[in-house]
Formats: C-alpha cells, structure tokens, sequence
C-alpha cells in the first residue's frame, strides 16, 4: 500500500468532491420531470391544436433546466482529467479542502433546476391551453428562469475560484 | 489541456505591461467582420427601393424581427434602445458562435498558424464589461427619467431598513448577469475541449450533436437572455 503523499491527499478529496458535485443531478431529474408531466398533461387536454406548441416549451424548458446539471459536469470533469490543484504550490490539506468545496458548492445548482423545470412546466401547460400565445409565454419563461439561474452561477463562481485561482497565496 | 486565455502580446508603454490578450484579439476580429459586412450592406443600399429585393429584403427583415423584440420587452421606450441593443445582441451572438471558427492561433504549443477560436465571451472580463454597461445605464437613465430625488427615494422602497438590501441587488445584478453568459460558454468550451482529447473513433459525428447544444443552443439563448435582461433593467429603472 502506498503511504499518504501530499498528491493523493488532493487526489482522493477531488474524488469526493467530482462525486458530490454530481449530487445537483437531482435537480433537473426533479424539474425535468415536472415538466414532462406538465406537458404530457396539456397534450392530453388538448392534443389538436396545443399538443405540438405545449411539446415545444416542453423540451425548450427543459434543456434550460439541464443548465445546472452541466455546470456540475464540468466542474466534476475539471476535477477528474484536468485538475488545476495537484500542480499548485500550497498547503496540501488547504489544496485538497478546494477540491472538496468545489464539489460541495455545486450543490446548489440542485436548487435553480428544480424551479426552472417548474416554471418549463407551466409554461408547457399555458401554452397546451392557449397556443397563440406561445411566443410571449416563451419570453416569460425564459426571463424568469434565467434570473432563477443567479445562485446556480453564484456557486459555480466560487467552485470556479476555488479550483483556478490561488486564493491563500 | 488547457482552457486559459492566451497572451498574443505584451506592450510596453512608459513602464506599464499592457496584456493584449486572445480575447481581445478575437473580439477585434468579430467587431472588424461587422463593420466591413454593414458598409458592404449601406453600400449596397444607397438607394432603397419602395419594393425590396435581395439584400435589402434579408436586412429589412432583420432589422424588423429586431426592432419587435426590443419594442415587445422594453415596452414604449423599445424604439430608442433598438439600434444598441440589436447592434449587442449580434455582437454577443457572434462571439458565442465564434468557437465554430477558425482565427490566428495564440497557443504556444499549438503546431498550426490557425486554430478554432476562443470565444471571448468566455473570458469574464469581456462579459463584465458588457455588464457594467447595462448596469450604468440603468442607473444612467433611472436618474435621467425619475430625476436624482425619485431616484434615491426608490432605493428606501419599501422601508429605509432595506436600503443595503436594495443597493446590494443593484450590484449584484451586473455580476450574475456577466457570470451567467460567461458560465455558461466557457463550460461548452471546456467540455468540448476536453471531449476533443478522446481517441479518435469517438470524434466522428457525435461532436456534430455537443456543437449543436453548447456552442448553437446555448449560444442562440444565452445571447437572448443576456439581451433581453439588459432590456427588462433599464426599462425598469425607467418606469
């Protein structure tokens, strides 16, 4: 068995941390999910004329909503194949600790995708109930889920900062 | 691998190091291809036709759709920010999309002169010089339209207990708007860079689906979004 090098002290807690930032996943499986049923619900009430618009916000909605989830991705990714730490010159239980909070903050990202799937599914099934209106619900809808993004892009920051820049130098 | 932003070149000027950087560099390129394609299209236009063709009918339609959309989300003050914000909104658009081109390569250990380019919205500095714009602009044409007193008064709304809540928010705005457009382009570019150091069986089409949602999708609504936020904060501040 190897001994406790510096190295795979930052290895192993960037392990966690790719692990736990991939936990935000349950966000847009949560608000993805609630918009599918949104919209399968409008196709339901109404296939003739908002089945097709009401699919179309569907899937605009929720690839939105996918935002967070591949904000983790690719903090997790940077932390696998690409890690900015086990290079840095530092405290190995500090460099390590970055690696883990990195992870930790993505978290957060579980919070916007969840509201942005619900809002995609409202929109989903205003516009099943009225399809002429689809451009502005669309509008709205994109408005109000990229201001529910802001935390998402908060953690993503300070996951950012944490892993490129040498903040204790 | 390797997501930085390359240096193209240091200039000294009276003892100051002056950095000009690849995405200042590219976002030249793509101001550059703007102004030649806009004195292509004026020249071609000298004299409009009642009934268009051609050209004409292509920017007429262009500038019609963009015209709309300023007018539908800014509300009665839409017509007098259209030209700024159709003239941002293709500028970020194009340096979303500029990842699908090739431009000079600034990448030391890169063989070839030319290499995709790096989009500049990627950088944060670029996308926080576009959100220090809407951000003095909104205050700009807050204090214009509501006078210095109205102005001021509406930072206590609606008690003066929460006049640090309502200036943190105020300063918070520029800062998740850049990072929001700058999230979201640098993780298509790190994940497409990252995806191009496969081996090669896993290069043939698929790559075609990932430019599609990172650099198309993400690009088209990200641009959108960061256009029409700017357009719902200065036309609030002016109500």
């Amino acid at each position: 068995m190897d001994e406790l090098t510096g190295k795979a002290l930052i290895l192993g807690m960037s392990a966690i941390g790719a692990g736990l930032a991939m936990i935000a996943g349950i966000g847009p499986g949560v608000g993805q999910g609630f918009a599918a049923g949104k919209a399968t619900e409008a196709v339901g009430n109404n296939r003739e004329h908002g089945g097709k618009p009401a699919t179309l916000v569907m899937l605009l909605g929720a690839a939105v909503a996918e935002t967070s989830g591949i904000f983790s991705l690719v903090v997790a990714i940077v932390m696998l194949f690409a890690n900015p730490l086990v290079t840095r010159e530092g405290a190995f239980i500090v460099l390590g600790a970055s690696a883990l909070g990195a992870g930790l903050a993505m978290i957060a990202g579980m919070g916007p995708a969840i509201g942005q799937g619900y809002a995609a599914g409202k929109a989903a099934e205003a516009v099943g109930k009225r399809p002429k209106l689809q451009s502005s619900v669309v509008r709205t809808m994109l408005l109000g889920q990229a201001v529910a993004q802001t935390t998402g892009i908060y953690a993503l920051i300070i996951a950012l900062i944490l892993l490129f820049v040498n903040v204790w130098a | 691998m390797d997501f930085s932003i390359h240096v193209a070149k240091v200039l000294q000027i009276g003892g100051l190091e002056i950095w000009i950087t690849e995405s200042m560099v590219n976002s030249w390129i793509i101001a550059g291809i703007l102004i030649l394609l806009a004195l292509f299209v004026r020249s071609k236009m000298r004299d409009p036709e009642k009934v268009p063709t051609g050209i004409q009918n292509v920017v007429e339609l262009l500038v019609d759709t963009l015209d709309n959309f300023s007018e539908s989300t800014m509300g009665k003050h839409g017509r007098k920010f259209s030209s700024f914000y159709a003239g941002l909104f293709i500028y970020i658009l194009l340096s979303n999309l500029s990842g699908l081109f090739l431009g000079p390569n600034w990448n030391p250990e890169f063989p070839l002169p030319v290499n995709f380019m790096r989009p500049p919205t990627a950088d944060v500095a670029v996308t926080f010089a576009l959100a220090l714009i809407t951000f003095f602009m909104t205050q700009g044409f807050g204090i214009k339209s509501k006078g210095v007193f109205k102005w001021m008064k509406d930072m206590t709304e609606p008690m003066v207990l929460l006049t640090p809540l309502n200036i943190i928010g105020e300063l918070a705005n520029p800062v998740s708007l850049s990072f929001r457009l700058f999230g979201n382009i640098l993780g298509g570019t790190i994940i497409m860079g990252l995806y191009y150091n496969l081996p090669w069986p896993a290069l043939v089409g698929i790559p075609v689906v990932l430019h599609g949602y990172f650099d198309i999708f993400a690009g088209v609504l990200q641009s959108f979004i960061f256009v029409m936020l700017s357009m719902t904060f200065v036309s609030s501040a002016m109500d």
